[in-house]
Parts: structure tokens; sequence; C-alpha cells
């Protein structure tokens, strides 16, 4: 009983929660506890790819804005642009530094969020739905293999941040 | 939480604590390179770092230092805010000062003699540093430099980076970062020509004033002596060293820019030192 207990309540404190439709966030061990989503490939560099059917949508990870400090200006690529796997593809701009976004996987881009320019706290508030930054048709599917799982991701920052 | 999870989040924990000895020890044995560049045009600098940033990434060379001044330069980030600029930029060629449109954060801002600059080309996710911690950490390397002479400097508040001697700029931030390494970096005020700020909107602030060390420090500055730069580094390693934890520093003297050749090795400028 008393093991329940305890169990109940350090689940409370790691926050671990039912799922969302189809993404749920795995048990994440960083000290800040940054979300890190089930259903998601990561890269190093931070961004994550959500792949559905022949479109993949891009953003940075909710690790990634925490670092980053209040997002104040977002530059995205035009539509009908390219994207290559680890290069850059925009910048975002936060505390007087401007930090370059990679994409994870090749494509070309066939929508950016408009909505990143008015506002771009949206990376912030919402890193992983309103904050997408692209959408791209990838060119080759198969560099989602060499990407990061949602449990692989959540160690990658814990290793990250346990040298601070 | 069942028990075998338990079990698993405490051999977890455990990794975790061999991981974060080994970091440390990793980050007791990093190792900079500072290079005394003494006063060097704004596109040379640039294009210096980039090299930089290129190596770094690529890890032939470790974390580096640059220390310089620049002649009489504006230069504008990413967001281009030209508006910030108050006079043409023929009036400004008049002056003897150059403008120049960069891929930094922040906003417009004036470099010039007797300003201390540093531009750090290290590596952020080594120290498993973001930006908004690295940034911070330049703040406070221009506050432990104000302190030193008896200035209390401060950070400023949401909306005004950079730091501040109550409502007057003593030092400006801007940074790029680029596959987690940095380029760009800090401008500190010693004792410029303030009245070229005149002719901006410093870092898109208005109605606020750009100070320097000497005129808010009641005590006496250390001699200038030559271009500047000896002073420039001594000072600017007073207030770097307490902020960035490198065990190992390795000091490059007065480093001329010579010529602009391609050679093979690690710098595509020719160095010479005296």
């Amino acid at each position: 009983m008393a093991l329940r207990m305890w169990a109940s309540s350090t689940a409370n404190a790691l926050r671990v929660s039912s799922s969302r439709t189809h993404l749920s966030p795995a048990l994440s061990l960083s000290r800040r506890f940054s979300s890190v989503l089930d259903g998601l490939k990561y890269a190093s560099s931070h961004e994550w790819v959500k792949h559905e059917g022949s479109v993949a949508t891009i953003g940075i990870t909710d690790h990634a804005q925490d670092h980053l400090g209040e997002v104040v200006f977002v530059e995205l690529p035009e539509p009908g642009g390219s994207v290559a796997a680890t290069k850059g593809f925009g910048a975002v701009e936060s505390v007087k530094a401007t930090s370059d976004v990679n994409s994870p996987i090749s494509g070309e881009v066939i929508e950016v969020n408009t909505k990143l320019t008015e506002t771009p706290g949206l990376i912030n508030s919402s890193p992983y739905e309103d904050g997408w930054m692209i959408k791209i048709k990838p060119s080759s599917p198969a560099e989602l293999e060499s990407l990061m799982g949602a449990k692989e991701y959540t160690k990658f920052c814990e290793e990250e941040d346990a040298s601070h | 939480m069942t028990i075998p999870n338990c079990l698993l989040l405490y051999a977890e924990l455990k990794a975790a604590r061999v991981l974060f000895i080994v970091r440390m020890a990793m980050r007791v044995c990093r190792v900079l390179e500072v290079f005394r560049m003494g006063t060097i045009n704004y596109l040379d600098a640039l294009k210096l770092q980039e090299k930089l940033v290129t190596d770094r990434k690529a890890r032939k060379i470790s974390d580096t230092l640059l220390s310089l001044q620049h002649p009489p330069t504006y230069t504008l980030g990413k967001r281009r805010t030209d508006y910030n600029l108050l006079v043409t930029e023929s009036e400004l060629q008049s002056m003897g000062a150059e403008l120049h449109y960069t891929q930094r954060g922040g906003d417009i801002t004036f470099h010039g003699p007797h300003q201390a600059i540093l531009y750090p080309i290290i590596s952020l996710r080594d120290i498993g540093h973001g930006a908004r911690n690295y940034v911070e950490k330049l703040e406070s390397t221009m506050i432990e430099l104000a302190s030193l002479y008896g200035v209390k400097a401060r950070a400023g508040q949401a909306g005004e980076m950079g730091v501040w001697v109550g409502e007057r700029k003593i030092g400006a931030i801007g940074v790029r970062i680029s596959s987690g390494i940095t380029s760009h970096g800090l401008a500190f005020n010693i004792d410029p020509d303030l009245s070229y700020f005149k002719h901006i909107v410093p870092c898109g602030i208005a109605d606020k004033e750009v100070t320097s060390l000497r005129r808010e420090s009641n005590e006496t500055l250390p001699a200038e002596e030559g271009d500047d730069s000896k002073r420039c580094l001594s000072m600017s390693l007073d207030g770097f060293n307490p902020n960035f934890a490198y065990a190992t520093w390795c000091l490059r003297e007065h480093c001329k820019l010579l010529e602009k050749q391609p050679r093979h090795g690690l710098l595509e400028f020719i160095w010479a030192s005296r």
C-alpha cells in the first residue's frame, strides 16, 4: 500500500500522464522534465519530425526551446525550396542569439508556418503543435531510420544536461 | 509505477551520475586558445570566425577566443532593423565608419577603438549549454569586468539584453549559434568615443544612454599602450575566466592579419607573432 502511494506520487512528480490522440509524453528524466513525445523522430540537434504519409512536419523540441529562451524572430525558407538532412533551413532568434535550425531529413518544402512571423513565441508555448516550422515532402524516407526515437532522445537530452 | 520500473529508474539515475562525473572531468581538461588580434576590420573578423566555426564543428580545433577591436563600424543583426540607423550610409562613410549586415542576433550597434570585443568560438554542446545560459554567461563576464573597477553593472531586463549601469548601457551582446558552435559575442565599452552612438538607436532601445567604464568608474583604469589590444585582452579575460571553466589557456600573443592567402592547415590567414 505504502509502495503504491510512493509510486503514485513519484509518477505525479515525473509527470507521467495519459496520452493525447496519437502522441503521448514519454517518461523524461531531464532536470526540467522537457516533454518528449512518442510517435516523433528526433535529431541530435534538437529538431523533431512527424512523418505522416507523404508529408513530414518539422520543428524544434521542447528541450531546444527551453534552452533558447523566448523566441523573438523566426527565419523560414520559401515553399518550393529544398532542404537537406543535417543542413540548416532557417534560424530562430532569442535573447540576442540567432540559432540555426537544421533539417533532420531531406526533401522539398511544401508549406511553412507563416503564423511564426507574427507570433514567434508559439515555438516556446507549443513546440510540437502550433509551433511547427516547415512541412516537407521527404525525398529519402530512409533517413528517418537514422534518427532517434522518443526514449533515445530523452536519454540524449539527459546526458547533455548532466554537464550543467 | 511497478517495482521493475523503480529499479530501472534507480539504475538510470546511477548511470546519469557516473556520466556527470565523466563530463565534469572532461570539462577540467578543456582547452581554450586565445588570440589577441589588435584592431581588425569587421569583414576580415567575420571571415575568420566563419572558418573557425567550420573547423570547430569538424573538431579540428579546440574552443577559441578572439580578443579584438574594430575600426569605427556599425552592424545590424539578422532582423535588419535599419530603421534604427539615424543617418544615411554615405553620412556614415564620411565619418569614416562602415556599415555591415550580419547573421547574429540582436539589433544595431556600434564598434570602435577602445571597446573590448570578445568573439568566443566554442561548442555549447560540449558544455551542455543552450543559447540562454550562454548569453547569461556573457552578461556575467561584463558584469564581473565592471565590478573589478568598482562599477556595479547588471543584466538588462526583458527586452533590454546587455549590461547596464543604472539606465545606461555599458555592454552589448549579439551571438550566432550554428550547430551548437558560437560566433560573434560581446562588446564592452572601456573608453570608446561615445558620440558615434548618437547616430543610431542602440540595440533598438530608445531614450537610453550608452556609457563606458571610463565614465562610470572612479578608479584609475590600466593605461593603454600601443593599439590598446593588450589592455582589452587582459581586462576581457579578467571577466571571462571566472565565468567559463577552462583548465588550460593557450595565449597567442599579438596575431596580425598579414595576407589573405589560402594555405593548408587550420587558418586561411597568415599569422605573425611579435
